[in-house]
């Protein structure tokens, strides 16, 4: 039985559509992140699931039972929010004893709760403090503690980290990836950080516009990318806007280029795109299978490579080299690449 | 080419400026002042007259309050009526106002309008109101006119938008996050304005509340035309004592009232203290 | 009937039955307050209404019936029409004074480094915390002959024999900006405190003199709340009647006083009312009119 399914979800505020027939199938012990740009539809899901939010078609099932009529008090999840959402009056044992008193749990069990949730989240000794005392790590642990004490079916987590500051993020990053590998809890995770994603999942479901475009395990989706908009979604891309005829090939004003392509491409307007970790600048360009001649406009040094910034005419792309050769501003060079690192979308 | 005026000088301005706060200042106070301490003066007064300048100083006017049953009376009816508006104000103010911060309902401008409406009209008007309507009115031989129970309800007219006001704006500072969190983790809407929304806006509540305590204690437009001799509030009581016998018990009634209004103000203080303590050590 | 589709309607009516409790809430929510509301303002005031078109006859309070002689009396008899004109002049008065010093207090507190701030908005909240007869009271000891006002001058040697200004047109009007300047300073330190003290410093940067800024920056930016404050004041001004009729001479009749004189002394109710309903009317144009600016205001600021 999976842990929760999805069928058919729809929700509208006014006459804009939020999430529309959205479906997915989640099994138990799933790290599952719903990643997608902002008003993409996927933290309107993650309240859906919730219970914050009610869906105007579409049912929502946890471990085979309807909840979607549920509100939240009534369903077995328990939400870790963006700013924590920590009650100020309360301590942080109190906090976490919350959701424990609302499930009638025995005094002494609770306190063996509390002590095991706050143990795994390491913020042992912190009981009695209050959240104005807490810094905003310390306030997303207590966070995670109060909702795991609880043993929900579903842990679903709302942008938790976007608050926090980058080597919090990563460091955070980790300690949820290691909580469930050892306590293989249900996830649903709502991020419009692609790294976050790719590194904490065991599949991301990327939303565009109320929709899923595409649901795989991470190296799927960066290697086999349904759709362009998960391509240009998922990793860094370089795209190149073009008009075939032919065997000519100019860009989309219709002045000609210096592009070479092996591979054929039916007369109309194209969108090259390429990762630039795969373009090849230099002496390496000539083996490629296709080569274009561009003037660098300018570099930045991102400490283990150089990342060259180019234009072709009315074509801007960019590459990354770690190379000896040492390319200045205004010198032009060939950068080529293979048939099987491109992706073409008319 | 650079500006060859003359270096300009600041002027007479930021000094005149200086002066006129400074007399600004002075008459603000002054004006605000005078009334307080005329009375507070002239209640420690030994004569019997009120005249200045003062030759005697003694406690005698307040002995002489205490020990009349008239004005105690008055005092204990104006507590009473005091409390028994806070109730009302207090309760239905802070639920209309978390209906308005926690739900989307149609026709919210014009519920907004019909709450608040009292709360400009003057006493006058409300209490003529009010005893128009609910003078002749028994309720199981229990006459409205004149009862302790109708002007409780009178002085909820001011002090319930007051109330509503106060904490609308209160219940807008709440996280609500908090309120979504507590119904993750279990707690029924009831439970969850208990446990975790009540806590939150204690220090709103407190203030509202006394804020009601302390229009009602003062009130006496609306006392005067809906009490009678048994249930006279002391604000009333003063009024009609004003013209006939201006002694320094007057100065003394004065006197216990704003102590009363400025007991409340220190359980505000000591609460927000309190309060203040626990959530930023 | 499939079970699947049954199990639907189950659910869908457990849905339905959900949705519609969240949808009455609020109204329950706010069932007390619009019981006080309508039932004890709302009704009376309607009932007012009905009541100033009654008959009246010495003997009784009222007598039932239907005519406009009251109103016609107000807007005829001398002395009614003498009453409602002194008190639109008196609050008019009033409220130009209280708002020319509500803004100096408002603009010397905003300007004011923190720790002045709670001191004056204390000292602003005085007036509200005293009743106003307790006012009444202390002017009335303030303005006699045998007052602290004579005594003090008298002291000084500004004056050389006792002087009384109790029941004069000038305490009056000193007792009602006194109650109507609270109100007032709150209402314009909100207008002064959403205005970003920097736009003060960059007009000193580009070379503007103190009062330059305030007439070209200050004024125009405070303009409706001026507008709003003198409205506020006006309503409140043209609402009491006991200070005016308190402090000043006895040939100084207001709205307030009228009602007060025809409920209680002359037991003519439908008079009272009609009287009511004036104010009652002159307040809720006024109530319009502040509402207008204000989402003019919004408009302009958001």
């Amino acid at each position: 039985m999976p842990a929760l399914e999805l069928e058919r979800i729809r929700r509208t505020y006014g006459g804009v559509v939020a999430v529309e027939d959205v479906s997915i199938t989640v099994s138990r012990g799933e790290f599952l992140t719903l990643l997608g740009p902002s008003g993409s539809g996927k933290t309107t899901t993650l309240r859906l699931i919730g219970g914050f939010e009610r869906p105007d078609a579409g049912a929502i099932s946890i471990n085979g039972e309807r909840v979607d009529h549920l509100p939240p008090y009534a369903r077995d999840t328990a939400t870790i929010f963006q700013s924590g959402a920590l009650f100020p009056h309360m301590t942080v044992a109190e906090n976490v004893a919350y959701g424990l008193r609302m499930r009638g749990v025995a005094p002494a069990e609770m306190a063996a709760r509390i002590k095991r949730a706050l143990d795994i989240v390491r913020l042992t000794g912190f009981e009695d403090r209050y959240p104005a005392q807490l810094s905003g790590g310390q306030k997303q642990r207590v966070a995670l503690a109060r909702s795991l004490a609880v043993r929900p079916a579903i842990l679903l987590f709302d942008e938790p980290l976007s608050a926090l500051d980058l080597s919090l993020r990563l460091q955070l990053r980790g300690e949820i990836k290691r909580l469930h590998d050892e306590l293989g809890f249900t996830a649903i995770y709502v991020t419009h950080d692609q790294g976050e994603a790719m590194a904490m999942s065991s599949r991301v479901a990327v939303m565009n516009k109320g929709k899923i475009a595409q649901i795989d395990t991470p190296t799927r989706l960066f290697h086999e990318p349904a759709s362009e908009f998960v391509f240009t979604f998922i990793g860094e891309s370089c795209c190149l806007p073009v008009k075939a005829n032919g065997a000519k090939i100019c860009d989309v004003a219709g002045t000609a280029i210096d592009l070479r392509l092996t591979r054929k491409l039916k007369a109309g307007d194209w969108r090259l795109y390429v990762r630039p970790s795969r373009l090849k600048i230099g002496k390496q360009a000539e083996k490629c299978d296709n080569r274009i001649t561009a003037e660098i406009a300018f570099t930045e040094f991102l400490g283990d490579f150089w990342r060259h910034h180019l234009k072709a005419g009315a074509l801007e792309l960019f590459c990354d080299y770690t190379g000896p050769e040492n390319f200045k501003p205004g010198q032009k060079a060939p950068v080529g690449w293979n048939n099987a690192d491109m992706s073409v979308f008319q | 080419m650079p500006d060859t005026a003359a270096p300009r000088s600041a002027g007479l301005e930021p000094a005149l400026i200086k002066a006129l706060t400074a007399a600004f200042t002075v008459f603000i106070v002054a004006y605000i002042m005078v009334p307080i301490l005329v009375t507070l003066i002239m209640s420690f007064n030994d004569a019997a007259q009120i005249r200045f300048p003062i030759k005697t100083w003694s406690l005698v006017w307040y002995r002489d309050f205490f020990g009349s049953s008239q004005f105690t009376g008055a005092l204990a009816n104006s507590l009473e009526i005091a409390i028994g508006t806070t109730l009302f104000s207090a309760t239905s103010g802070i639920l209309a106002a978390w209906a308005f911060e926690r739900y989307v309902f149609p026709f919210k401008n014009f519920f907004y309008l019909i709450i608040m409406l009292p709360l400009f009209m003057p006493g006058v008007v409300l209490g003529l109101g009010v005893a128009i309507a609910f003078g002749g009115i028994e309720i199981f031989g229990f006459q409205l006119y004149g009862s302790r129970l109708l002007v409780m309800i009178a002085h909820s007219l001011w002090a319930m938008p007051l109330v509503f006001m106060l904490m609308e704006a209160t219940f807008r500072t709440i996280d609500h996050r908090t309120v979504e969190a507590s119904y993750d983790l279990g707690a029924r809407p009831l439970r969850t304005f208990i446990e975790v929304v009540v806590p939150s806006v204690s220090t709103g509540i407190v203030s509202s509340a006394l804020f009601a305590f302390v229009i009602s204690l003062n009130e006496f437009v609306m006392a005067l035309f809906l009490t009678d001799r048994d249930t006279q509030t002391l604000p009333v009581l003063m009024w009609l004592s004003l013209r006939s016998a201006g002694t320094p018990r007057l100065a003394v009634a004065a006197v216990i009232l704003a102590c009363a209004v400025f007991l409340c103000l220190t359980v505000i203080m000591l609460w927000y203290i309190r309060q203040l303590k626990k959530t930023s050590r | 009937m499939t079970a699947a589709t049954l199990a639907d309607d189950v659910y869908a009516a457990a849905a339905r039955r959900a949705r519609r409790t969240e949808k009455l809430m609020p109204f329950a929510l706010m069932s007390p307050a619009l019981v006080i509301a309508i039932v004890f303002f709302g009704i009376p005031t309607l009932l007012m209404l009905r009541m100033s078109f009654n008959e009246h006859v010495p003997q009784r309070l009222y007598v039932p019936g239907f005519t406009f002689s009251h109103y016609a009396q107000l807007l005829s008899e001398e002395r009614f029409v003498t009453a409602i004109w002194t008190t639109v002049k008196l609050s008019l008065l009033a409220s130009c004074a209280t708002v020319l010093i509500g803004y100096g207090f408002a603009m010397l507190v905003w300007l004011k480094p923190a720790r002045w701030r709670l001191a004056f908005i204390g000292l602003a909240l005085t007036p509200l915390l005293i009743s106003e007869i307790s006012i009444i009271f202390g002017w009335w000891m303030f303005f006699p002959k045998n007052g602290l006002l004579s005594y003090a001058l008298l002291s000084v040697g500004l004056i050389s024999d006792k002087i009384s200004l109790m029941y004069t047109e000038f305490a009056a009007f000193v007792g009602l900006v006194y109650i109507t300047l609270p109100f007032c300073f709150f209402i314009l330190l909100s207008i002064f405190d959403a205005i970003d003290k920097r736009l003060i410093e960059a007009s000193g940067d580009l070379g503007a003199r103190p009062f330059t800024t305030f007439y070209e920056i200050l004024l125009p930016l405070t303009r409706t709340g001026i507008l709003v404050a003198f409205a506020q004041s006006f309503i409140w001004a043209m609402g009491t009647y006991a200070t005016p009729s308190a402090l000043g001479p006895d040939t100084l009749w207001t709205i307030g006083y009228l009602i007060q004189e025809q409920m209680m002394g002359k037991s003519n109710w439908p008079l009272a009312s009609a009287f009511s309903m004036i104010l009652v009317v002159l307040v809720a144009v006024v109530i319009l009119f502040v509402r207008s600016l204000n989402t003019e205001r919004t408009r302009f600021h958001a």
